[in-house]
């Protein structure tokens, strides 16, 4: 038995230390949020949050996020700066990048509430997205600062 | 009657993800002109509109346009629709295809008559309905925001529809003038927006069904079969159920995706010797240009191209060469499949829901009627989930061990499954006359054989008024699988077409947007996207600017851009686009972003994109090797729509084909450098 504290609950199941978090998440526990896009950690599809920093699941073993804080998309609420700009600016296209494209901007706006326009698209840059939704991501991040109070 | 199967779809219990509102009922369909309002919609007791499209959604915001036109004509208010995937049946084709796809940038075009009609019968047999329940006369009733009005009371619809659906269809429905519009033309919000920034919009690789297990395939590289395999090994891996052989290569069954995974690395097949065994790019190459020789098949041919060859004291002639693409949807091919003795369900994101029933009828062997298919929202499709292999093989391993299954593919299993935009070569000659007008484009294109119609897209219907015109086309077939690609022979063409004009330009010592405008001369919307893009990225002001205009799917666009071009890297820091689809547009901001993400796919291919080969297979396997563009390498986009007279164009894929050839163009004449073969990236 392995207990996992996801979305401030608390999951207990039974999978060995060696699953791979996205899988445990997405075929355990049904939180389908976070995607498979790339298994190797370069598309950014499965970004979830360990103690507040994003992690790619598609290469993380269960076993070395025991007694760690995880958040998955589902874990920020609906009403959120960040996701409110997301729908105010139409950004989703296909939809299947957006949940980890989220979830990092989330963590960049948790540590860096100012982060400028160069430190978005430095971190964002780690993100594919195939619809191309880049530029339309970039303003929603700028726009949910100003819904955050953080920047004019 | 309704079929269990359109009751189901209706219900939305299928997937069980939308809300399902109170009070649900399905009337007597209407056996008319193909216009059966509910088997595409109902409205609930508590007033909700559900409509079933025919069209996947794949990013391009076709749910949200096509329950616009419906919600425009009922006059309903915007947050009580909701939308479900229509299932794969007969009801559901596309009227002008005759066949349930999405593709061709069609989807509005196609069905935005129908739908306007639809929520206009709605609305007239809900009028209808209120004036003989409470005995009114048809002026002393308004239908507006979803209610019925008269002598100050409102009546919701949806108390109404169950009584409204009986009554027979209008016969002629009236539609709305644009000056009534309430939703056409404005920028509403997506409807599909909030579930996927939540995580719960579900595509094809989040459905579950009950006691269904996980499937990969082991498949045969191009030109190759298994001779035999060992799964004495994989079995063993715990939770691994069944390995066996399938249409495609060797099918593992198991518990969980890591099992599977583990179990592959433990399998062991023996391939037979592949018929491009050996083959890497440099012999791809060889081997196109080789074909070029050959004799292939004229389909435009004016005036006289060899004439004016021999006569002209300016021409040119080169040759392109553009790859094989791979499409790159971030949900890799998966798809769900229950077969049962008497029945078969399906849950896929696909393009192409007729040719899956299709599928599903040959391997089941069961009637139409039993077959359920559902489509889930795709993680991208760009042409490619419109081969629904990957559904059959779904279906294939179901049926073999009599389990729910869920085949997902890897990024590697992806990648390797084929299906790219035909690799092509193209022999290229044009001549200037004394004045420096154009006198003649002659086209040779070779290309990878499988959609061979396709291959002289853009060029045997240019817009261009060239006195001698001739294309010739042909194909030749390396077993390498290909398939359409969000604009497909227009990505190549339009290259071709509109770097060629630059270089001529050049000869010519000519200004290459005059050079277009005179060749423009009768189609003032061509003239016009031109002009409007020209003046807007600074033309004529700036030496590193490019600009390329191409005709697509009814939409013509112009693209303008400004580059720098910096040790050996491209730097594309502006692009302008001006796009008239005509003088309908349903959702501007829809349009705006379909341009964006057509000219950020086409400048990927364009930098970036090739499926490499080596030893007879691609090299080319994820991301790493197959990088895409990211968002730092993305210029500043600005998007000029524009209404012009004709009819409705599409925009799902007319954004692409301009972007490669505007951006080469800048790199002529702001950096002296010819592009002959793409991606740029072979040029470092």
């Amino acid at each position: 038995m392995l207990e996992l504290n996801i979305n401030g609950r608390t999951y207990r199941l039974k999978v060995h230390k060696e699953n791979t978090l996205l899988w445990v998440l997405r075929e355990n526990l049904g939180l389908t949020g976070a995607k498979y896009g790339c298994g190797k950690g370069i598309c950014g599809a499965c970004t979830v949050l360990l103690d507040g920093d994003p992690i790619r699941s598609c290469i993380t073993k269960v076993g070395s996020v025991l007694g760690k804080r995880i958040i998955t998309i589902e874990g920020i609420p609906s009403d959120h700066p960040i996701k409110r700009a997301w729908v105010e600016l139409n950004v989703p296209q296909c939809g299947y990048c957006q949940p980890g494209q989220i979830v990092e901007a989330y963590a960049l706006l948790s540590k860096n509430p100012k982060a400028s326009r160069q430190e978005i698209v430095s971190v964002m840059s780690s993100h594919l997205c195939r619809c191309g939704t880049y530029t339309r991501i970039i303003r929603a991040i700028e726009r949910a600062q100003r819904l955050m109070g953080v920047k004019a | 009657m309704i079929s269990r199967r359109e009751l189901l779809a209706l219900s939305g219990m299928s997937l069980g993800i939308f809300l399902t509102p109170e009070g649900f009922s399905v009337g007597k369909i209407f056996e008319k002109n193909n216009l059966k309002p509910t088997l595409w919609a109902s409205i609930t007791r508590d007033n909700y509109l559900i409509l079933l499209v025919n069209k996947s959604e794949m990013g391009q915001g076709v749910y949200t346009g096509l329950a616009m036109l419906v919600a425009e004509e009922l006059d309903f208010p915007w947050d009580r629709v909701r939308v479900r995937s229509a299932p794969a049946g007969d009801a559901y084709k596309d009227p002008k295809m005759g066949t349930q796809l999405t593709g061709g940038s069609t989807s509005i075009r196609h069905m935005h008559e129908f739908l306007r009609v639809l929520g206009a019968s709605m609305k007239e047999m809900l009028i209808q309905s209120a004036m003989d329940e409470f005995r009114l006369r048809r002026e002393q009733v308004k239908a507006q925001g979803g209610y019925i009005r008269f002598d100050g009371r409102a009546v919701p619809y949806g108390e109404l529809w169950e009584k409204a659906v009986r009554l027979p269809l209008p016969t002629k429905p009236k539609l709305k003038e644009p000056s009534e519009f309430i939703y056409l033309g404005k920028n509403l919000p997506r409807i599909d927006a909030q579930e996927k920034v939540d995580g719960k919009a579900i595509f094809g690789m989040d459905v579950r069904m009950d006691g269904m297990v996980y499937a990969m395939v082991e498949r045969a590289p191009f030109g190759s079969k298994p001779l035999s395999f060992d799964a004495s090994q994989a079995k063993k891996v715990d939770g691994i159920l069944d390995v066996f052989p399938i249409s495609t290569g060797i099918a593992l069954c198991g518990a969980s995706v890591d099992a599977l995974l583990e179990a592959r690395r433990k399998l062991r097949v023996s391939w037979s010797k592949s018929s491009i065994e050996g083959l890497d790019d440099s012999s791809l190459e060889k081997l196109f240009f080789e074909a070029l020789q050959k004799e292939g098949r004229v389909v435009e041919r004016r005036g006289n191209t060899s004439q004016e060859w021999q006569r002209a004291t300016k021409k040119l002639s080169t040759t392109y060469l553009l790859p094989y693409l791979y499409h790159a949807t971030l949900e890799p091919m998966c798809c769900v499949a229950d077969v049962k003795k008497n029945s078969c369900k399906v849950f896929a994101p696909i393009q192409a829901q007729t040719q899956a029933l299709n599928a599903v009828k040959d391997i089941t062997g069961l009637a139409e009627d039993r077959i359920e298919i559902i489509t889930t929202y795709l993680g991208g499709g760009f042409g490619r989930k419109a081969h629904v292999g990957f559904v059959a093989e779904a279906v294939e391993i179901s049926k073999k061990i009599g389990k729910p299954v869920k085949l997902i593919y890897t990024r590697e299993d992806d990648v390797l499954s084929g299906y790219y935009r035909p690799m092509s070569v193209a022999l290229v000659r044009g001549t200037l006359d004394e004045k420096g007008r154009v006198s003649s484009l002659y086209f040779k294109v070779a290309v990878s054989s499988g959609i061979d119609w396709a291959s002289a897209q853009g060029l045997e219907d240019m817009p261009y008024q060239v006195p001698s015109l001739y294309v010739e086309t042909l194909s030749l077939s390396p077993p390498i699988p290909v398939w359409f690609w969000r604009s497909v022979g227009h990505s190549h063409n339009a290259f071709i077409l509109e770097t060629f004009l630059d270089r001529l330009a050049k000869l010519g010592n000519r200004d290459p947007l005059d050079l277009r405008l005179e060749l423009l001369k009768n189609n003032p919307r061509a003239r016009r996207v031109l002009e409007i893009t020209a003046e807007k990225i600074g033309w004529g002001k700036k030496q590193n600017v490019g600009l390329a205009y191409h005709f697509s799917f009814g939409s013509h666009v112009a693209q303008g851009v400004e580059v720098i071009f910096e040790k050996g890297e491209v730097k594309v820091v502006k692009v302008v686009c001006t796009v008239d689809i005509g003088p309908t547009v349903i959702h501007p901001d829809l349009v705006v972003s379909q341009m964006e993400s057509g000219i950020i796919m086409g400048l990927s291919a364009f930098l970036v994109e090739k499926v490499r080969f080596s030893d007879g297979k691609p090299t080319t396997l994820n991301f790493d090797s197959y990088p895409i563009l990211t968002m730092d390498k993305v210029p500043d986009i600005e998007v000029h729509v524009v209404r012009g007279k004709g009819p409705m164009g599409g925009v799902g894929e007319p954004g692409v084909p301009p972007i490669a050839p505007a951006v080469a163009n800048a790199l002529l004449w702001g950096y002296e450098l010819e592009i002959n073969r793409l991606p740029m990236s072979l040029y470092k």
